[in-house]
């Protein structure tokens, strides 16, 4: 138990508990006690709901699975190796989760041969190109702070590679592949634009069909039940998965902020970088590539006016500061709350496990619930913000808080006590024991979520989209707006935006990341 | 220990239900709309007013189309974009009597009668309703809402693949249920998608409630794809547009072929898409004032405003709709590629909210199972 600095815990859990209980709970509850209606449950019975919830599992699992295998050997590369190209490939893989569905959503459906047009699987291939970044992020952070001493100490006892990885790499990671892997789930489990471009009108997930029921059909009571019921099966998934993961506690040694990267060695190991990269990158740019073809494009003579039109619209130039501002916000109040969250749920003793119950709910919760719950909510003096510019930057944050969360708690956890233990006989205060130990042990994972947080919030579209926009719309809220429009060179448009968020973006990603590397030297 | 436990819960129970219920009065308090609103208008009127206009995502009218309106009236006004034009209805009737803005734009005629049963609009009856279209007024009983603009969701199709196969192109719905039609018509589904929807209502109005479901049927035989949005049909799918699809038919509006023209960079020769005048659907927008606006005088001005001449003529050329002022004039490189079918097909609003649920089934049955 981390018993150091448990007295603290009350005032750490404060702001994460607070903003979730205005911006979430409260909506949400406000949005059941005022439109939900028993005899909707009738929907529970029916043998479409039956049909929606098991395709929504099954395909959730699948694609989390295929994500983790995929992820481990890019991972493994990105934690063991120095090699050119390493930061960038970091950058890199981050991208896909940040694009707007809409745009890769079209990229797919030129690549992909036709016969998986609209198909289960086209879904799934999606799926794991969005969320593979993801993955290879919180496992290879967690990665690079096993000391390499202990792999050598095995080595040095006669263990083989394989061997090495699966009795010591494995067991250390195990935490970290359960908290992406149940991330990716969950992303999988409620994505929305995915389903609807790539799985066709046939296929349906609870989140299109919540979508579905109270907007298009304006069954806001039937969407609701079904919201709950989305609430209960992620729920039981989410409690398995955890528990399996408790099953056989890790070990808790072995952690450091030392560089176990090297340069690879054998030429065996030459290959294995080389393939891993390049594969990586292929696998990233081409659908990117499709984005940029179709800007560059109308039918199929090239023309770049759509470009030029783009960089002189004023419009879209706001649009871009918009999504600059909220990214800056984004990073700033979800990697703090975020921080206090974790530390919250890590720090304090196990009744303040209620605060990563009530921080996972933004991610489980259909962003149509939250959406009608927020606009229902602050609608009188002196709160009715649903005008206001601040409720998109603070929904985004809301979808990052609870990513960020998990990926700052598994490392804080599995830091070891002997070392606050020391730091205290040598007479360090609290804050001081804190910044030295605690702190520069999570900024790999803490600079990791505030990529991510910006991640997010640039491509943040569903729960921005149920906000009213005033003059702050953000860059996929515009593409989404010019797709909609008849038009070549408006489509053109579209995607030239697109290019632009994608260039943003990995601009943006590699800042952060470059922070990351230059402050542990190397 | 547990008792701790057991106080905090209590503590925050007590207090989520205190803010709860005090959020719910105070949207049930305002639904009555008097006392305090009243006085922070009274307030609020010596300053310039600033008018909100709800809109969908895709009101994209000219940058400076409301100069005239404040320079004429002295109020300004705020374009509010949120979603599309479901997600509006459903937002709307959610907070009916303290809307999120003062005038709502783009209630369609298939979301006309949800709108009005759930009480959103303050009836106003225009000073240009003289000049409105009459079969689009029709639609809208106690001046609820003003038409506002009108347009067709119509079969589209290639030319140039027609003419180097020497087929003729489908004239008629009925015309793509033939087998020389397999496998080239796509559609948006109506269940996601506005026009998908339109096309569906087509249907009905022709072959009836009891016959549509054979229709679909043989069409599904034919072959239709039916994808998710009108974007992904057109842009996608479509071989007539910049996609470079591979089907030739597609359902789109009426003004598609202008669009193709106008916004094409160089412009063609001759017009790409034509439009299948007899498959036409007419859909009818409308704009009203939101119940419970501080600013109900003004609002009812920037009605008037949308549907004068000045606003209505700029809509062809931004939102690629007709005006619904019949005094409106329409631009010349719109009147030469688009096309206004003489008798569309129109189901009665009031059918349609009653049967939604119900057509939209059979075709989930039909369609896509």
């Amino acid at each position: 138990m981390t018993s150091a600095y448990r007295h603290t815990t009350k005032w750490l859990a404060i702001a994460p508990i607070a903003l979730m209980l205005v911006f979430v709970l409260v909506p949400v509850l406000n949005i059941f006690s005022t439109s939900l209606r028993l005899d909707s449950f009738a929907i529970l019975s029916a043998t479409t709901t039956r049909n929606i919830v098991w395709f929504t599992t099954w395909q959730a699992f699948i694609s989390t699975a295929i994500v983790l295998v995929i992820a481990s050997p890019i991972a493994a590369v990105i934690a063991n190796f120095k090699f050119i190209g390493r930061r960038a490939l970091i950058s890199l893989v981050s991208v896909p989760f940040i694009l707007p569905t809409v745009v890769v959503g079209a990229a797919f459906l030129e690549l992909l041969p036709r016969s998986i047009h609209r198909s289960a699987l086209a879904i799934i291939i999606a799926h794991v190109y969005f969320n593979v970044g993801l993955a290879v992020r919180i496992i290879s952070s967690r990665w690079q702070q096993i000391h390499p001493q202990l792999d050598d100490a095995a080595r040095t006892l006669g263990a083989s590679t394989i061997r090495t990885f699966l009795t010591i790499t494995l067991p250390l990671l195990k935490k970290s592949f359960i908290s992406a892997g149940l991330l990716v789930f969950l992303m999988c489990f409620t994505s929305y634009g995915v389903v609807r471009i790539l799985g066709g009108p046939a296929r349906s997930t609870i989140e299109t069909e919540i979508y579905f029921r109270a907007m298009q059909l304006g069954d806001v009571s039937g969407a609701l039940v079904l919201s709950i019921l989305q609430l209960v099966v992620v729920g039981i998934l989410i409690f398995l998965i955890t528990n399996i993961g408790k099953a056989k506690a890790s070990p808790k040694f072995g952690q450091t902020v030392y560089s176990r990267m090297h340069h690879p060695r054998s030429s065996r190991q030459k290959l294995l970088v080389a393939t891993v990269a390049i594969t990586t990158a292929v696998a990233v740019v081409t659908p990117l590539m499709s984005v940029l073809h179709r800007s560059i494009y109308l039918g199929q003579r090239f023309d770049t006016s759509a470009w030029r039109s783009v960089l002189v619209d004023t419009e879209i130039f706001s649009s871009l500061l918009t999504s600059l501002r909220y990214a800056i916000f984004s990073i700033v109040v979800s990697s703090i709350v975020g921080l206090l969250g974790a530390s919250a749920i890590v720090y304090g003793s196990s009744r303040y496990q209620f605060v990563n119950l009530i921080t996972s709910i933004p991610i489980v919760l259909s962003a149509v619930t939250l959406g009608l719950g927020l606009i229902i909510t602050f609608d009188v003096n002196p709160i009715d913000w649903r005008g206001s510019w601040l409720m998109m930057p603070i929904a985004h944050c809301l979808v990052a808080i609870p990513i960020v969360i998990r990926i700052i708690s598994p490392v804080l956890r599995d830091l070891p006590n002997d070392l606050r233990d020391a730091s205290r006989t040598l007479g360090a205060t609290t804050w001081q024991m804190w910044r030295t130990i605690d702190l520069r042990i999570i900024t790999p994972a803490l600079i990791t979520a505030a990529a991510i947080a910006c991640a997010i919030s640039l491509g943040e579209f569903g729960a921005s989209s149920f906000l009213v926009r005033r003059n702050n719309e953000t860059l996929p809220l515009t593409i989404s707006r010019l797709l909609s429009r008849p038009g070549d060179s408006i489509q053109a448009q579209a995607y030239a935006i697109s290019t632009l968020l994608i260039v943003v973006c990995i601009g943006i990603i590699a800042i952060v990341d470059y922070r990351d590397s230059n402050e542990r030297g190397i | 220990m547990n008792q701790n436990i057991l106080k905090k819960t209590i503590l925050c129970a007590a207090l989520l239900a205190v803010i709860a219920s005090a959020c719910a009065k105070g949207s049930t308090n305002n639904d009555s709309s008097t006392g305090q609103t009243d006085t922070s208008s009274q307030s609020e009127s010596s300053d310039q007013i600033t008018l909100t206009l709800l809109a969908y995502d895709s009101f994209t009218p000219s940058e400076n189309i409301f100069d005239a309106f404040t320079l004429e009236t002295g109020i300004k006004v705020e374009i509010a974009l949120g979603g599309d034009a479901g997600e509006l209805v459903t937002k709307a009737a959610l907070t009916a009597g303290n809307p999120q803005g003062d005038v709502l734009w783009g209630v369609d005629n298939t979301l006309l009668s949800r709108a009005i049963e759930s009480k959103i609009f303050s009836a106003y009856k225009t000073k240009n309703i003289d000049d409105l279209d009459e079969s689009a007024l029709k639609l809208v009983s106690n001046y609820d809402a003003s038409p506002v603009d009108t347009g067709d969701v119509c079969i589209n199709y290639d030319i140039k693949w027609f003419t180097d196969r020497k087929i003729a192109p489908p004239l008629t719905l009925r015309a793509l249920t033939s087998a020389s039609y397999a496998n080239l018509l796509v559609v948006p589904s109506p269940i996601t998608s506005s026009p998908g929807l339109a096309f569906m209502l087509a249907t009905i109005a022709e072959f009836g409630e009891d016959g549509f479901n054979e229709y679909w049927k043989q069409l599904r035989q034919n072959g239709v794809l039916v994808v998710d949005g009108w974007n992904e049909a057109y842009y996608t799918e479509f071989s007539g547009s910049s996609g470079k699809g591979e089907r030739p038919i597609v359902v789109s509006y009426g003004s598609s072929p202008p669009a193709e023209m106008i916004y094409a960079s160089p412009v063609p020769a001759t017009a790409p898409t034509a439009v299948a005048a007899l498959t036409c659907y007419r859909q009818v927008e409308f704009a009203g004032v939101l119940r419970g606006t501080k600013h109900e005088r003004e609002a009812q001005l920037l009605i008037d405003y949308l549907t004068s001449v000045t606003f209505q003529e700029d809509l062809p050329l931004t939102l690629f709709v007709y005006p619904a002022n019949t005094k409106a004039k329409l631009p010349a490189e719109f009147l030469k590629y688009s096309l206004r079918p003489e008798l569309p097909l129109q189901l009665d609003p009031k059918l349609i909210a009653a049967q939604r649920t119900v057509w939209l089934d059979i075709f989930t049955n039909t369609v896509l199972r």
